[in-house]
């Protein structure tokens, strides 16, 4: 273990200065930088054809999809972005969707990093035992509790409520969770804990004041990832929200789809507007995610 | 971090993707001030865990910390998986009655010609996805990495396929596997000029399979990337001066630097794309349903199936058990050998 | 564990149970029974606690009912203000899943999608055969349900789906193509061959096939079985449930054969496995192809595609060589049934009785081009199926095949199967093993 002189306990690396390292630009670099940059762009435009697919696809009518699947909308019609949005009224369940999957991270995020850092941190014997009882949860096939699960969230009365959803969420994506926050919180030096419990904090306080900032980055991959998840699910809200008033985007997108009769210029219309809240939230949180494992390495 | 990226000033060369692609990379990356070294990684990783030092280690949490995660994980899987473990014993339709056959849907299980060759069909498909898509994940991960301009919107881009719903991802896949001459992929090729490639995608009993997995690969490489990408940014830039100045190639930077410390990125990304691709379920069963006949037939489209299409619930949760067991004793071997492997690195 | 298990099956798990009402707790508590041997005795057996109950009705469709279902509920509600029900539809399979799911929960929405007959895991059959269905039997309608289609909302005699009517398989064709190659619906097997001869010269795909959608796998089947089976043995599906035949053995051999002689001459577009419901409606629809064999509840999806509604029309599919004999495929629609939970329930009798009016009858098959099961005066009837109603009429509309069916497994063997000879996989004797396979299967 080393501690990282020079580094007050009490200021996390955030507050830290963040001086320009002292190198010499090359110019073979760059020309190497400008070619890799071809490169990747190339890649990119590859990638986005089954996005470019979904866009042109999302602008046409049933007659125009027929006529060129794939071929640029003549003319693009928004027809399918505003039925989507009203006959499905996607509206309230953006909202459905937005308290869910809030409501979801917070506790999973509270509750998989105390649970992760206490994993990291007790790795031997009973610890390394419940860490591997938290993987157990990842490997399980959701047949498997399915009418179990569903016949205890309706004995507690929370069929079409949302804390029935949130508890669902929760428990369903913690083995996930703890298992990225275990991985992580590892590679923290408990040094920094440690001083703060010298200093008279408890754990509770250590952990909210020190560690868990030092998580911070983690816990961007894990809101994202998880957010995805939880965002696109659809059976389980099908399953427990089914008819009532607290139906989640993917439930109304997929009431556009039928055996005989889909529509899927609508269907990639509400997929698109169903897409678009969680890109923007990556879009926001893309330093956090990015600098997911850098807290623990440098530590 | 992306933030304060764009600096052409902080361009440092730095290694190349593995292949050994003339391409260098290079990270403008915002450097701490340190008064010593970087610790020794695989020390500061092992954590308590390494020191054999008696007696109580302070800093670790009291079990407050986990009980609560405890309870609620216990409550929402495992009580309903261990009460759902009862069915693999009847002959329960899914409805109605039920009797208790003891070990009858185990033993009929290793007759069952369909699901077993299911087992090699998910096999191949998790082989396949595993590698490619951790290889493609890790070179874009390389890629955007590097102080290229474009690098924010190429992250969004990469990972924007796996934002979106799978089951929707497959539907949309169909229009891109269209097999008409001119139509999706298909048409893309002919007018590149690559008409010789045009396939049935999904239709080709012999090439389904590897179909779904390219999509599948398609819609995760970007989240294999950001797991990279996170580890990446945890290799600290001086170790990479250091060993320039040492007069360490490219290749040699990143397999002697980088690559080692990509290890609990690799750790989590192996993992979850093996478990991932053991359990794969709505992308091959909205994309061919297991066909063309059973050619692309999943162990979990298989008893899906079982479940609530032909309405064999009991069978099909002695199926899920072995299924669970399985990719249990794999991720199990995998992480031990993984975690060993950090270690060592 | 031996001894605790055969414990288990002395109390009263494989007993005969009275159907209505019983399944449901008999199997909780084999569950908490089965719970104890697999070490969850500290738990505390939550499944034991009653389901919440709340005034709100719960309907649960397919995405195919919901046109009908809503313009029915509106309906409804003009002359019931106040009465209502919350409705949720999904596609095929979750509907399947979800509902299957609540009734294994005890929690059945009061209403919820029923296919007739049986042969799938959400059948009529299946379904009353647990008990879990009401009988509708007291409701006026059920006395109009016609002898034919007995089976398919009858079981043991008593009523327990409500459906409009029959859908119908034809061929649905552009005629724009037709006319420009000069050729008119055929009406005999020798004229549909000559047919696609003369539509493939002109370079026309002349039956397009969206093989992909499993599903479409089995339509031509179903077109081509009635005359190669049911034709010479209307009592087929007796002799096969009592081993007398099998699929191997009998017409259905012919039928396959025919199915495969299209797909020999080069009548399909290339690669039909590969190939979708909406790729095959697209051909058609822009004339890219000249037919397809399809439900008529389709016609709504093609007619949307082309560019004028009125260019496609549906000719009954010649799957013999005399037309005054010619015998189609009629399947009554997917419907709805009344959970056992809700069968005291006079506001879902009620509704089920709005339903069951005539003009509401006609209103859902219209809106899904389906035949009502009961004509009369005011029944309108779309045009283009109008060359149906006489071979209906002459009682040589046969149901859909899977509808008397055992299991839900011998289905989904026919889609692998068809898929399997289409792509050369096996020949005609193999495909239809797998199915008799599958139909011996113990359900």
């Amino acid at each position: 273990m080393t501690p990282a002189p020079g580094r007050g306990r009490t200021a996390p690396r955030r507050t830290e200065p963040v001086p320009h390292p002292v190198r010499s630009p090359r110019r073979r670099a760059r020309y190497g930088n400008y070619a890799l940059e071809l490169v990747m762009i190339a890649v990119a435009v590859a990638f986005l054809f089954p996005v470019y697919a979904l866009l042109t696809l999302s602008l046409k009518e049933p007659r125009q999809i027929a006529g060129s699947p794939l071929g640029l909308p003549a003319p693009p019609t928004a027809h399918n972005f505003t039925h989507a949005w009203s006959s499905a009224s996607l509206g309230p369940a953006l909202v459905n969707s937005a308290l869910i999957t809030t409501l979801s991270l917070l506790l999973l995020v509270v509750l998989g990093s105390t649970a992760g850092y206490f994993l990291a941190r007790r790795a031997r014997g009973l610890g390394y035992g419940l860490y591997i009882l938290f993987l157990l949860g990842i490997v399980l096939p959701f047949q498997l509790g399915m009418i179990p699960l569903y016949e205890l969230v309706d004995s507690l009365g929370w069929l079409g409520t949302y804390q029935g959803m949130v508890l669902f969420y929760t428990g369903i994506q913690l083995p996930f969770t703890v298992f990225l926050y275990t991985g992580f919180a590892r590679a923290l030096p408990a040094d920094y804990a440690q001083a703060a419990l010298i200093d008279g904090c408890d754990h509770r306080q250590a952990f909210t004041r020190i560690v868990f900032p030092l998580l911070r980055p983690i816990t961007g991959t894990v809101i994202i990832l998880n957010a995805v998840f939880v965002w696109n699910d659809f059976f389980t809200p099908l399953l427990y929200l089914g008819g009532s008033d607290r139906e989640t985007v993917p439930v109304r997108v997929f009431s556009f789809v039928g055996q005989y009769v889909s529509d899927y210029g609508l269907v990639f219309a509400g997929l698109v507007l169903a897409a678009l809240p969680v890109l923007v939230v990556f879009l926001l949180l893309q330093r956090y995610v990015i600098k997911g494992f850098a807290g623990g390495l440098k530590g | 971090m992306s933030r304060s990226l764009p600096q052409p000033e902080e361009i440092q060369p730095e290694g190349t993707p593995p292949g050994g692609t003339p391409a260098r990379k290079t990270r403008p990356r915002e450097t701490r001030v340190r008064e010593i070294p970087p610790p020794n990684p695989r020390e500061t990783r092992s954590g308590p865990r390494g020191r054999t030092r008696p007696g109580r280690d302070l800093t670790v949490p009291p079990w407050g910390f986990v009980v609560p995660a405890l309870v609620v994980y216990a409550a929402v899987v495992l009580y309903p998986a261990v009460a759902g473990v009862a069915y693999a014993f009847t002959d329960w339709s899914g409805i109605g009655d039920a009797s208790f056959v003891g070990l009858a849907n185990f033993r009929a299980l290793l007759d069952d010609r369909r699901t077993l060759d299911s087992v090699v069909n998910t096999l191949l498909l998790t082989v396949a996805v595993v590698v490619v898509q951790n290889v493609v994940g890790l070179l874009l991960a390389l890629g955007v990495d590097a102080g290229i301009r474009s690098r924010a919107l190429l992250r969004v881009i990469f990972f924007a396929p796996a934002v979106v719903s799978p089951v929707m991802v497959a539907f949309l896949w169909k229009y891109v596997y269209n097999p008409e001459n001119g139509a999706g992929l298909n048409g893309v090729l002919g007018a590149v000029g690559l008409g010789g490639l045009r396939q049935d995608w999904l239709g080709d009993p012999s090439l389904a399979l590897w179909s779904v997995a390219a999509m599948v690969v398609w819609q995760y490489a970007g989240y294999s990337m950001v797991i990279f990408l996170a580890g990446l940014q945890g290799v600290p830039a001086e170790l990479h001066e250091a060993a320039r100045i040492d007069g360490a190639g490219t290749w040699q930077r990143f397999r002697y630097v980088t690559w080692p410390l990509l290890a609990p990125a690799l750790t989590v990304n192996l993992m979850l794309s093996t478990i991932g691709g053991l359990k794969l379920f709505d992308q091959v069963y909205a994309a061919t349903n297991g066909g063309p006949g059973t050619a692309s037939e999943t162990l979990s489209t298989a008893l899906f199936k079982e479940a609530f299409v032909y309405g064999k619930f009991g069978y099909s949760t002695a199926v899920a058990l072995v299924l669970a067991l399985f990719v249990a004793a794999v991720s199990l071997v995998q992480l031990r050998f993984l975690r060993a492997r950090e270690v060592t690195a | 564990m031996t001894t605790s298990q055969g414990h288990q099956r002395r109390t009263g798990h494989d007993g005969a149970t009275d159907h209505v009402g019983g399944a449901g707790q008999s199997r909780r508590g084999f569950l908490r029974a089965g719970g104890r041997i697999a070490v969850v005795a500290a738990l505390p057996p939550a499944l034991s606690a009653c389901s919440g109950s709340s005034d709100t009705l719960r309907l649960v469709g397919v995405t195919d009912q919901q046109q009908p279902v809503e313009e029915l509920l509106a309906l409804y509600r003009e002359s019931r203000p106040g009465e209502s029900f919350t409705t949720s539809f999904a596609p095929t399979e979750q509907m399947q899943t979800v509902v299957r799911t609540q009734l294994a929960g005890g929690n059945a929405p009061a209403v919820h999608a029923v296919y007739p007959g049986s042969g799938s895991a959400m059948s009529m059959v299946e379904l009353a055969r647990a008990g879990l269905l009401t009988d509708l039997s007291a409701q006026p309608w059920t006395k109009n349900i016609p002898e034919a289609f007995g089976a398919a909302y009858r079981y043991e005699g008593h009523t327990y789906l409500y459906s409009a009517g029959s859908c119908l398989i034809g061929a649905i064709y552009n005629k724009k193509v037709f006319a420009r190659a000069g050729v008119e619906p055929p009406a005999t097997w020798t004229e549909l061959l000559a047919v696609c001869a003369r539509l493939r010269a002109r370079g026309v795909v002349p039956i397009a096939l969206g093989a992909q959608t499993p599903w479409v796998t089995q339509l031509i089947s179903y077109a081509l079985v009635p005359n190669a089976v049911y034709a010479h043995n209307a009592r087929f599906d007796d002799d096969l449930a009592a081993g007398r035949t099998s699929f191997r053995d009998s017409g259905w051999a012919d039928a396959l054969d025919r199915y495969q002689e299209l797909q020999r001459k080069g009548f399909f577009n290339d690669n039909p496995n590969g190939t979708t419901f909406e790729q095959q409606t697209a051909m058609v629809a822009t004339g890219r192809a000249a037919m397809a064999v399809q439900v008529s509840a389709v016609l709504g999806v093609f007619r949307e595609s082309a560019e004028r509604p009125d260019d496609l029309a549906m000719f009954p599919f010649p799957g013999g060589d005399d037309p005054a004999d010619l015998w189609i495929p009629a399947g009554i629609v997917v419907g709805l049934g009344v959970s056992v939970r809700a069968r005291e329930n006079a506001r879902v009798a009620d509704f089920i009785a709005f339903l069951g009016k005539q003009e509401n009858i006609d209103r859902w098959a219209s809106a899904v081009f389906a035949i009502p099961f009961r004509r009369d005066a005011s029944t309108v009837v779309d045009p283009v199926l109008k060359a149906f109603l006489p071979i209906v009429d002459a009682g040589r509309a046969v149901p859909f095949m899977d509808q008397r069916w055992p299991n839900a497994e011998v289905q989904p063997a026919h889609f692998a199967a068809v898929q399997d000879l289409l792509a050369g996989e096996t020949d005609v004797r193999g495909a239809l093993g797998q199915m008799d396979d599958a139909y011996r299967r113990a359900s």
